[in-house]
């Protein structure tokens, strides 16, 4: 089954490819509105040759890492006070639900504001929009917390730090796992949005200057690259991590 | 020599407005080296009392004294085997047994060493490394008791722990808790709702009544060992509980 799904996915991106080919060289529109795959796959080459494509990369990965990990360090400290202070959770609880609700990209005008065009403006948005989404998962994961795992812990001598680390955390975790996959999503989509606005380096800020300078295979090749980093720390972190959990939970 | 004294134990259920009285002055005396069965109807309420001397419920009067010492919440000289096992499923079996230890700050050779004797002791050496998923019902019992016992408590307190069990698993376990009882010399104070499980496996067996619950009463038996469920010796003891039982049962449904 699975290998026959493989060669599904394999023939329909083939297709997609060969019918904006078709496109393209069907000169419905002109080449500097819809370029062709070729063109597309040159300005990767280009980016590719002269470095500025991984420079992009890199200084995007380095800003979504800082931020996603302030964010993750930051949303499992507040999901576990909210979850075990009930205090807490009806003050800052309540607010970070209608923080949640903000998109990253409504941060931008305030980062610039207080951080001005640097790293650390863009190191914010990419934070803040992914803190929440972890805060409220590890705040459901503790909550869900089979009671009897707290108690037989604290019956064999763990208190304070120790029933955090070696209980809450890791009975929590299958939960924490769906925060931390949200708010990578959202570190991403605030990663690059920030670069875009901010227009200070980045695959974000590449966009742009594809953007300014009329260059759209520049900009769509920026945005696979894009997509393709996506997918790729999805399936490579993410559902690896889950699935090595899910595994040791027995729910794999 | 008293290991354990409950003495007056009083305990209110309260839901929102109301308040049941649930145990009503409960009175006990658990001797060193005792495999005490508290046996009663459901709802009476053993359960809670049993939480009580582990600390993890305070009651509303009385006092329970381990040792000497007044209890004043959890602690490592009384160690609860819960109905469910409450096995830690993110952790392999081995690191389930030596939990404590490690809370403990004991350090890893002498941790190996004490779970490697208990692991031999309950039969899991070869499902050292398995996750607890990986257990059938029967083996995560004998895991939780492992990680009880490796905490070396003055007192075992076991929550219904076979409930959950096929007849088969739980007289081959009722077999072995006798053995382990016997090579460890532990005071237990074991609950149950299955009168053959008291009759088995108590020195002494408690009944407690209806809510609100008291000691109705404590029956010896020193019948010899190994006992199973089916030894003609234990009929009449069975009977005698089920006759104490039965009248509580009725009063609690009606």
């Amino acid at each position: 089954m699975a290998k026959n799904f493989a060669l599904y996915r394999i023939i329909f991106y083939i297709g997609i490819v060969a019918v904006w080919q078709i496109l393209a060289m069907a000169g419905v529109w002109p080449d500097n509105v819809f370029p062709s795959p070729y063109d597309v796959a040159q300005d990767l080459a280009y980016g590719a040759a002269d470095g500025s494509l991984f420079y992009g990369i890199a200084t995007s990965m380095w800003r979504l890492f800082i931020g996603l990990t302030l964010a993750i360090v930051g949303g499992i400290v507040l999901g576990i006070f909210m979850a075990r202070v009930e205090a807490v959770n009806q003050t800052v609880g309540s607010l970070v639900l209608g923080l949640q609700s903000i998109p990253s990209i409504a941060w931008v005008p305030i980062a610039i504001l207080w951080f001005g065009l640097t790293n650390g403006g863009i190191i914010f948005v990419t934070a803040i929009g992914a803190v929440f989404a972890v805060t409220i998962n590890t705040y459901t994961g503790v909550k869900n917390i089979n009671p009897y795992y707290i108690e037989a812990a604290r019956n064999m001598g763990a208190k304070g730090s120790q029933l955090i680390i070696s209980v809450l955390i890791p009975a929590a975790f299958p939960y924490m796992i769906s925060g931390f996959k949200q708010g990578w999503a959202f570190a991403w989509r605030g990663v690059i949005g920030a670069e875009i606005l901010f227009s200070y380096l980045g695959l974000g800020f590449l966009l742009n200057v594809g953007r300014s300078l009329n260059d759209v295979s520049q900009v769509i090749a920026v945005m696979i690259v894009i997509m393709l980093i996506g997918l790729a720390i999805d399936s490579l972190l993410f559902k690896r991590v889950e699935s090595k959990v899910m595994f040791r939970w027995g729910l794999g | 020599m008293a290991k354990l004294e409950a003495k007056n134990i009083v305990k209110y259920f309260r839901y929102d407005s109301h308040k049941l009285k649930a145990l009503g002055g409960i009175n006990l005396t658990v001797n060193e080296g005792d495999f005490v069965c508290l046996v009663g109807p459901s709802g009476c309420g053993k359960s809670t009392f049993l939480r009580i001397v582990a600390g993890l419920e305070t009651p509303d009067e009385g006092q329970i004294i381990c040792n000497g010492n007044l209890v004043s919440g959890t602690g490592p000289d009384r160690i609860m085997v819960f109905q469910e096992g409450a096995l830690f499923p993110w952790l392999k079996v081995q690191d389930n047994v030596e939990f404590g230890l490690k809370m403990a700050g004991k350090p890893k050779e002498q941790r190996e060493k004490i779970s490697a004797q208990y692991l031999e002791m309950m039969q899991l050496t070869k499902f050292a490394d398995s996750y607890t998923f990986q257990l059938s019902t029967g083996m995560k019992q004998r895991v939780a008791i492992a990680r009880a016992l490796v905490m070396d408590p003055d007192i075992l307190l076991m929550d219904e722990p076979f409930a959950a069990l096929d007849a088969q698993t739980r007289d081959l376990l009722l077999v072995e808790m006798q053995l382990i009882w016997e090579k460890t010399k532990k005071t237990i104070l074991f609950i149950t709702h299955n009168v053959a499980e008291a009759a088995v496996l108590g020195t002494k067996v408690v009944v407690f009544s209806n809510r609100p619950s008291t000691i109705k009463q404590e029956i010896e038996n020193d019948s010899p060992r190994p006992r199973m469920p089916q030894d003609e010796s234990l009929i009449k003891l069975q009977q005698d509980i089920l006759n104490q039982l039965r009248p509580e049962v009725t009063k609690s449904k009606g």
